[in-house]
């Protein structure tokens, strides 16, 4: 894979966002940095209501009313060098930017089209909101649902209750790419498919990336999933980034101890009849979050410091990754451990 | 539209046989419907046939209570008068005449009114039904039309001003009946701030204007026909907004809208044919079983503006007991609302692709 690692596609700093709720703010994500680059696969792992899928909303400002943006920046880098921070441009420019730019695959692919029209005029009305032409238009979507392995002019003129979930989210997989965006983001896109279904969207994918080159921003609970297709791994708890770094760092070296609980608790075929282990509690209360590591209370390797002081961010190995744990060597020397 | 042939040419297929067309023609959903709808319309008018004998008094007995208390005359009398002007034997037995009646529609007869000696139930029927088509049809397509717009907005926009003026506004109007509407308008508008002379909104039209295809006379039409209209776009108004208010919010929560605007759609693309289109589909089912009140007529509202509908014939029809006419105003009524849900099956078919008129059919 030929990865521009000097290229900055995406560079966000500080990000957070809130709901309001009846009780109060819901710090859904708070202040989260990472930057994308150009061809990169940043796959980001962690329980249900960690934030993920707000952290996602939030990149295309697609959040609910009851959400807002409260601080932080989301700049991007188009093809030409220009970069614009996302959170200046009106709906408009919003508009323009969204799928040409930045396209999002949403989980759930059964209800993701429109059931009263044809594949053909979701692409066509796509194409016409973005300034494409209709030949162009048609050109580029009979290449790419033969890309994604569709019987390319039969799906054309289809209604998606014609085609079952696995075709319907290859659709959608090609749909995303027909403006060429920089960026898919693809929220849980195998989560609704069967494991075969699944196998073939992850092949079309990796095939597809390795012939655009586009950077992906995969959520998933997969952890299998997030190994293979990442080249990056972030782990969000309690709307916080708590690691992030190649994946092998991440899965191997793991360095917060929350990523090492999390990747215990995933069921693997080679450990046979050995118990799961899980982790206890589940995931903090939003509103009035704990003091200092939001994670101690659940931990196992916590000490007094993890109560009060909240771990800062600490890059390893020259900056190609960070966690935050105050116990990172016990968590590392247990993570070489296990592998 | 680029049109994208499939590629294999169409195999020729055998000539069907008499009795394989037959067989299809039984499976056909078209068939199947138009044997039911005939079915529903054959009962709807043998139960009103003896329903409306049920009734207390007969019309013979109603026009001779009628000489004995206006003209003062006696039984005898009165007897021997409405006896030469009605070709109506009350002691006939019910199921003689239902026979009678069932004959004379297989030949297309609709009867002869019996109140109005001499005039054929399918003249008197022809003659009014103009008049409630287009008075209420015009009304229902106004009110759906306007009803399921702001319904859509304040669906779109919900929790705005507008939204809740526009719910509070319509909650209120679509639980006010009909008359209690008109009442309103005429205490309101005619009699306390006299905007219109009450006298001059009874009627159909001007009978000083002779009729003809001029101006003066399809305005004077419009003019007696707009109080009757005014009343029933409020009366049913509400009801439209609501229920597309309803069906746009649970539309919205779908996940092709949220994609739709994730592919950068503009507004009014995902408003028409992404939330529209998809939340009206509850609603023409809807429409198609208002059909038959565009039909039968709103009787207490053409009665109070003394409009020559269809409505007010049928309550005219009801105090004379005049049986034949009812008949002919209620088996209208029935072929309408038959026709027009099978007709909205029709258009269903048409706006939503996943409706199969054939499904379970075939294997």
């Amino acid at each position: 894979m030929s990865l521009d690692m000097n290229k900055v596609v995406l560079s966000v700093r500080d990000l957070s966002v809130s709901y309001q709720a009846r009780r109060g703010r819901v710090r859904a994500v708070s202040r989260v940095s990472f930057d994308l680059h150009a061809g990169e696969t940043l796959a980001l792992i962690g329980e249900s209501g960690c934030g993920k899928s707000t952290l996602n909303l939030a990149l295309i400002r697609q959040l609910p009313k009851n959400a807002s943006i409260d601080s932080g920046s989301i700049a991007y880098t188009y093809r030409d060098g220009r970069t614009i921070n996302l959170l200046d441009f009106d709906k408009t420019a919003m508009r323009r930017y969204l799928w040409s730019e930045c396209s999002m695959v949403f989980q759930g692919a059964l209800n993701s089209l429109n059931p009263v029209l044809r594949v053909s005029d979701l692409v066509y009305e796509t194409a016409a909101a973005h300034g494409i032409g209709r030949l162009e238009a048609l050109t580029r979507a009979l290449t790419l649902f033969e890309q994604v392995r569709l019987d390319a002019k039969r799906v054309f003129n289809s209604y998606p209750h014609e085609m079952s979930g696995g075709m319907r989210q290859r659709v959608l997989l090609a749909l995303s790419l027909l403006l060429r965006p920089q960026i898919v983001i693809m929220d849980e896109p195998t989560t609704a498919v069967d494991i075969l279904t699944q196998r073939s969207i992850l092949d079309v994918l990796k095939q597809l990336r390795a012939e655009l080159n586009f950077s992906v921003i995969f959520i998933s609970h997969d952890l299998a999933v997030a190994a293979e297709i990442a080249d990056t791994v972030a782990t969000m708890y309690a709307g916080e980034i708590v690691e992030i770094g190649p994946v092998n760092d991440v899965f191997y070296r793991s360095r917060h101890a929350y990523t090492l609980s999390l990747l215990n608790a995933a069921p693997r075929l080679s450990a046979g009849a050995e118990t799961l282990e899980s982790i206890p509690g589940s995931p903090p209360d939003l509103i009035e979050p704990p003091p200092g590591c939001k994670f101690h209370e659940r931990c196992a390797y916590v000490q007094p410091i993890c109560r009060t002081t909240p771990p800062p961010m600490v890059a390893y190995d020259s900056g190609a990754g960070r966690a935050a744990c105050h116990e990172t060597a016990r968590v590392l020397a247990d993570a070489r451990q296990k592998v | 539209m680029t049109a994208l042939s499939a590629s294999s040419p169409p195999a020729a297929q055998p000539v069907p046989t008499l009795r394989e067309r037959l067989r299809r023609l039984r499976r056909s959903y078209l068939f199947k419907v138009v044997i039911q709808g005939l079915i529903t319309i054959l009962a709807v008018m043998t139960l009103t046939f003896f329903m409306i004998r049920q009734m207390p008094g007969n019309p013979f007995q109603v026009r001779i209570e009628d000489l004995m208390t206006r003209q003062g005359l006696t039984y005898e009398e009165a007897y021997r008068a409405a006896a030469s002007i009605f070709n109506f034997d009350p002691d006939r037995p019910a199921l003689l005449q239902f026979g009678d009646y069932i004959g004379d529609l297989l030949q297309g007869d609709l009867g002869m009114s019996i109140t109005k000696t001499g005039t054929p139930v399918a003249e008197l029927i022809l003659r009014y039904l103009p008049w409630t088509l287009f008075s209420i049809g015009l009304s229902v397509l106004i009110s759906f039309t306007l009803g399921t717009t702001l319904g859509l907005s304040i669906g779109y926009w919900r929790g705005s001003w507008f939204d809740n003026v526009v719910t509070t506004l319509a909650s209120i109007i679509s639980g006010i009946p009909d008359y209690i509407i008109a009442l309103l308008i005429i205490l309101i508008f005619g009699v306390q701030l006299e905007w219109f002379k009450i006298g001059q909104v009874r009627g159909g039209v001007d009978p000083t204007i002779t009729p003809a295809l001029s101006l003066e006379y399809i305005g004077s039409i419009l003019q007696y026909a707009f109080m009757p209209m005014l009343i029933y776009t409020l009366s049913s108004i509400g009801t439209w907004i609501l229920a597309m208010k309803s069906s746009t919010i649970s539309t919205l929560g779908e996940d092709y809208i949220a994609v739709a605007q994730a592919r950068g759609l503009p507004q009014r693309r995902i408003l028409s044919a992404y939330v529209g289109r998809n939340a009206m589909l509850p609603l023409i089912t809807r429409l198609a079983i208002n059909v038959g009140f565009i039909v039968g007529g709103s009787v207490i509202i053409e009665e109070m503006f003394q409009y020559p509908g269809l409505g007010r014939n049928l309550y005219l029809a009801i105090t004379g007991r005049d049986y034949t006419v009812m008949q002919g105003i209620f088996l209208v009524i029935t072929v309408a609302v038959v026709a027009s849900n099978i007709l909205a099956d029709l258009v269903i078919v048409w706006l939503d692709p996943r409706v199969r008129l054939d499904k379970g059919e075939e294997a």
